[in-house]
């Protein structure tokens, strides 16, 4: 598809890249139901519940998820400091803050595993853990599709790929990540606050 | 939009012509030879899902019949409804219709996303081989809305099911956010919010609840695969999980759906009616905010299907009060439908005829959906055979009714040939009887005691069961004269010419079949598409297509 | 929206299309809506619905009446305009091809009365609704003059428990006439689920017009009285398995002195089985009343063929000479006693729940007849 952005006038590209970003938004709110679905599923559990979390779990640690949230809402500024920089086609930062940007979300992914691994409770031990290891696991997973989406992004950049006209890519996966960042700001609240 | 603005033309999205037969016709790219691929494989799953239904029937001629043993039948009604609903229903009016007409009528050369529609397409006989195939693995046994804790205790197959379903929705899902995009950033110049087509308004708010419920669906059902494969509690009451969670989550989607399954149906009679009525249709903003506002309301009237799964009391009356309110919009459309027939010059074609059964048969569909709205009266008639009759009233009474209104209307615009008229009247007729026959007996027995997903009665009921069977039968057998028809119109269909109904839309505006690239040159519109009596609202048309000749 | 001339134009255009013709078919269409409205008023509901056995039931069938007389004259006039129009205004041999119809686009007046209209009908469903729901589901007052009992869903059965009772009813609940009672809704308790089959079932006696789902680890009071007295059937209406359509109970309703003399029977033989049991005399077994009994009964779940042609349950017809399956569901031998044994208390195997022999509503002589009968076959 790219090489229509290539081959085509800039005017075609605005028209084009307007019709992704909407598809994209698009898609965004509907990964947003699937996370508001499982939300109502665990609000509906936890609520029915006479007990919480049940008799026997105990609550992941405040302490490490608080850290990682910093590592995570820091890689959100990142990521916003390397869009600026594309705006000014200025390359060599944006590559610095994109790189920035894939360590604290590498960060962030090593901090959940390390987590994961020293919890009791299980996937399948209880409602919570259920709840619990569906939600942050989809969403690690889409840090996890996020690095993989600014890597190529990376690399497209140095390749000469994106413009300061002609940069739909890169707006995807900035607004990509900004949502996961979004994702997690309710994830957090529910699990370890409230 | 000024003037200028209009000269401006638009290339549109280009993918080069297909040069191979596989890039042509199995991945094409092309949202009309897409839309076909969608009606050859629906109309296939049709076939099976029907036979399903007439097996059923043949089980409850007699009270405890062994036609089927009571697992196979269980497994046949539960795949039935699973492959009407996911496989026949909705793919027919969003995929199908959809992505043939849609495109045309906003004077666009394809979707958005040309690429992902061939993905989207692709997903969809993947999951109706798993869904057919489960049959091999002990097929689902509880119904298509596979209320768990029950669902959890059955073989593979159930996570065949989910599996099925989930590819549904994600495809379901695409295609709904490529139409949205493609209605809200393709149209032709000129062509305002009001000068849309109202099949157009339909097919976009069907997009909007494709992609916000269906995603919704789609987090269901993996929760239910998960702890069907990995034990996760999130249903299970014996692990601390709430059955009536999934109901809560299941008709979150599934209400919504109803009118997926429907307001494209709704689109469709708000096309031919125009046409054949050769005059503007009534209250065309009234139509088309009405489907808005189904839409919307379509998301708050979830729970009215559980009003016996014990909810609380105000939760029956909010639910309640916003399920009567959707009885209003639907009310104004059905009402201006007729105002559009007041004083009109009507052809009484084979289109018309279907649209005319299914004002019929949905408006009673309604009433009974009104019936079950009030909670205690649906307290009583909840899961028995007026529910089955009324669902039947309104996505056979009604959907099937619309797609059939839908098939002879733009078959011509498919395939550049007419189907025969006399048999399309037989059609009709044997349907539309047979079709009453076989549901209208139902309520009784319903309101009588026969609960519904049953084996066998209580004898009581035995007469009533016997002609609705035999009904029933009649009724699969009014499809054969469709495919006849169909398969005849190949060879001595009448060949169609660009307009032969004399329809004012813009798929109208170009040859029958349409032409690879739908339009030459993108067309301007001028104003709304269905003022009979004045010159037509296009510029940049073919002037040899632009007229409206009748037929 | 249009100029003065057009909308000049438009008021000839209505009144031309309100012409006697079209009177004429709103009377023959008011005059049907009207005798059909009338019908709903006054005939009597029983023979088209169920006798109304419990207080509920009567305001029920009133909202349902009340839905179905502002129902009729919609009905009759959608499709009685369907039809008249269809005719009075399709195109005539004569007309030319380019002959068009009215060019009216709007009418605001209209439009309002068929928003309004439904929307107040609307309202008046919902409020009317709004004051029966109480009456099934007990608020604080009315559960506290009643009686509570519950009622529990398993495969494929259901069981009552009475207040005072030790022991469950199983399939046939008795009730008095009159009283008001309170019954608390559940399925097979969670906790208990050690086989893996709790599931949702549902209580509805249509004769009494009311309906609530049995879920696990739910339990919902249903209110009611019953004012006829008679039996009634119980329907499971929410699929539950194999033998979904078979789960039938009974409510029995009873004058208060025949209810008052069950009670003591049940108390009666509770307290004889506090004294001690009896093992089923298998002596006197008669196998041609068993054959009519298997017929009558067991057959809902078992043929009297080889094992391997199931039902519900296995093929029964081999049961004590089959050399592939010497034991029994419960793992002992397929000896008369053991035989008896099952049919008496029941059994659980991977196939489902057998119920124990009140849900099938056998005697001790209908066991002793079955467990002779059973041994004639032999195929």
């Amino acid at each position: 598809m790219a090489s229509h952005a290539a081959t085509a006038d800039d005017a075609l590209y605005t028209e084009v890249a307007g019709q992704r970003l909407l598809g994209f938004l698009f898609f965004l709110i509907s990964d947003c139901v699937i996370f508001g679905s499982f939300i109502f599923v665990y609000l509906y559990i936890r609520n029915a519940s006479p007990v919480w979390p049940p008799a026997g779990v105990e609550r992941p640690g405040l302490y490490l998820a608080a850290v990682n949230s910093i590592v995570l809402f820091g890689s959100g500024a990142t990521m916003h400091y390397a869009m600026e920089a594309i705006r000014r086609a200025n390359v060599r930062r944006f590559t610095a803050f994109t790189v920035a940007t894939i360590i604290l979300g590498c960060m962030f992914l090593s901090g959940q595993a390390y987590e994961y691994t020293h919890l009791h409770d299980t996937w399948a031990g209880s409602t919570f853990g259920a709840s619990f290891f569906t939600l942050t696991g989809m969403h690690g997973f889409h840090v996890f599709i996020g690095v993989i989406f600014l890597i190529t992004v990376l690399v497209q950049t140095l390749r000469g790929t994106y413009t300061p006209m002609r940069h739909f890519g890169l707006t995807a996966a900035t607004l990509y990540w900004h949502f996961v960042d979004v994702i997690w700001v309710a994830l957090f609240f529910l699990f370890y606050v409230y | 939009m000024s003037v200028a603005d209009l000269g401006h033309v638009r290339t549109g999205h280009i993918h080069p012509p297909p040069d191979t037969f596989v890039k042509k016709y199995v991945f094409s790219l092309d949202h009309k030879v897409i839309g076909v691929q969608y009606f050859i494989t629906s109309g296939l799953f049709f076939v099976l899902a029907g036979l399903l239904a007439e097996l059923m029937r043949a089980q409850l001629t007699g009270p405890n019949n062994h036609v089927l043993s009571v697992a196979t039948y269980n497994e046949a009604f539960s795949v039935h409804g699973s492959a009407m609903v996911w496989l026949v229903t909705i793919p027919v009016l969003t995929g199908a219709f959809g992505n043939l007409i849609m495109p045309l009528q906003i004077g666009a050369r394809d979707v958005a996303f040309p690429w992902l529609n061939m993905v989207s397409f692709w997903m969809f006989p993947p999951a109706g081989i798993l869904l057919f195939g489960s049959f091999l693995f002990g097929a689902p046994q509880a119904g298509w809305t596979e209320y768990p804790p029950i669902s959890l205790q059955m073989p593979f197959g159930t996570s065949m099911w989910c599996m099925a379903i989930f590819l549904i929705g994600v495809s379901s899902t695409i295609t709904g956010i490529n139409f949205l995009v493609t209605i809200v950033k393709m149209r032709a110049p000129g062509m305002t919010w009001t000068r849309m087509p109202l099949f157009v308004w339909a097919t976009g708010v069907t997009a909007f609840l494709s992609f916000i419920a269906t995603a919704n669906l789609s987090a269901a059902l993996a929760g239910l695969f998960i702890e069907r494969t990995f034990g996760v509690p999130f249903y299970d009451p014996a692990k601390g999980g709430s059955p009536v969670l999934w109901q809560h989550v299941f008709w979150f989607y599934s209400h919504p759906a109803v009118y997926i399954m429907i307001l494209p149906a709704f689109g469709i009679v708000s096309e031919v009616l125009p046409t054949f009525c050769r005059r503007p249709i009534f209250g065309y903003k009234a139509i088309a905010y009405s489907s808005v506002s189904i839409g919307l309301l379509s998301f708050m009237v979830w729970a009215h299907h559980m009003f016996t799964s014990g909810l609380q009391h105000w939760e029956q009356f909010a639910f309640m009060a916003l399920t009567m309110l959707i009885a209003i919009p639907t009310g104004i459309k059905i009402f201006s439908w007729l105002a559009t027939m007041w004083g009109a010059k009507i052809h009484l074609c084979s289109p018309l005829l279907f649209v005319l059964g299914f004002l019929s048969t949905f408006t009673f569909g309604g009433i009974t959906g009104v019936l079950l709205a009030s909670v205690p009266v649906d307290i009583h008639e909840h899961a028995t055979y007026f529910v089955v009759a009324h669902l039947h009233y309104v996505l056979f009474g009604g959907s099937m009714f619309g797609i059939f209104a839908g098939l002879y209307y733009w078959w011509p615009k498919m395939t550049g040939r007419l189907l025969d008229e006399r048999l399309a009247k037989l059609h009709f007729w044997l349907m539309f009887i047979s079709f009453n026959a076989t549901f209208l007996p139902m309520h009784w027995i319903g309101l009588h005691g026969m609960p519904r997903r049953v084996a066998t009665y209580d004898p009581i009921y035995a007469s009533t069961n016997l002609f609705v069977s035999i009904s029933a039968f009649v009724l699969g057998l009014s499809f054969l004269i469709f495919a006849y028809n169909a398969l005849r119109s190949a060879k001595q269909g009448e060949v169609a010419g660009p307009n032969p109904w004399g329809g004012r839309t813009l798929e109208w505006m170009i040859s029958s079949p349409a032409p690879y690239y739908n339009f030459d040159e993108i067309p301007i519109v001028l104003s709304g598409p269905y003022d009979y009596g004045k010159p037509l609202p296009y510029a940049n048309i073919k002037p040899e297509l632009a007229t409206v000749p009748t037929h | 929206m249009a100029s003065d001339g057009e909308s000049k134009r438009l008021k000839d255009d209505q009144g031309h299309y309100l012409d006697a013709g079209f009177w004429r078919a709103v009377w023959v269409m008011a005059v049907i809506s009207v005798v059909l409205m009338a019908v709903v008023v006054a005939y009597p509901i029983d023979p088209w619905f169920l006798p109304e056995a419990s207080t509920t039931s009567v305001d029920i069938d009133k909202l349902f009446k009340f839905s179905m007389f502002f129902s009729v004259p919609i009905l009759v006039f959608v499709n009685g305009f369907l039809i008249y129009f269809a005719i009075r205004y399709r195109r005539r041999p004569e007309d030319p091809d380019s002959a068009i119809g009215s060019q009216i686009h709007d009418h605001r007046a209209l439009e309002t009365w068929w928003t309004v209209v439904p929307a107040v009908l609307m309202v008046t469903l919902a409020v009317l609704s709004y004051f029966v729901i109480p009456e099934y589901y007990p608020t604080g007052q009315a559960a506290a003059s009643a009686v509570t009992m519950e009622a529990i869903g398993h495969k494929f059965y259901y069981e009552f428990r009475y207040p005072g009772l030790r022991n469950s009813v199983m399939n046939d609940a008795h009730l008095p006439i009159g009283v008001p009672v309170t019954m608390d809704i559940t399925s097979l308790e969670s906790s208990q689920d050690v086989n893996n089959e709790a599931v949702i079932h549902s209580f509805w006696v249509p004769e009494f017009r009311i309906k609530q789902d049995m879920v696990p680890g739910m339990v919902v009071p249903l209110h009611f009285t019953p004012r006829e007295t008679g039996t009634f059937r119980i329907v499971c209406t929410e699929f539950c398995g194999l033998g979904h359509s078979h789960m039938w109970g009974k409510v029995i309703v009873d004058s208060r002195s025949d209810f008052d003399k069950w009670y003591a029977d049940q108390k009666r033989s509770e307290q004889a089985e506090a004294k001690g049991v009896q093992p089923i005399s298998l002596a006197p077994g008669d196998a041609g009343a068993g054959q009519t009994t298997f017929n009558a009964k067991c057959v809902a779940c078992h043929k009297a063929a080889p094992f391997e042609q199931k039902l519900v349950g296995p093929g029964l017809g081999n049961l004590f000479h089959d050399p592939s399956h010497p034991n029994l569901v419960t793992g002992k031998p397929a000896t008369p006693a053991n035989v008896a044994d099952i049919i008496e208390h029941g059994a659980h195997g991977d196939m489902g729940t057998m119920p124990p022999m009140q849900v099938n509503g056998l005697s001790q002589k209908d066991v002793a007849n079955l467990v002779a009968y059973l041994q004639t076959l032999h195929k």
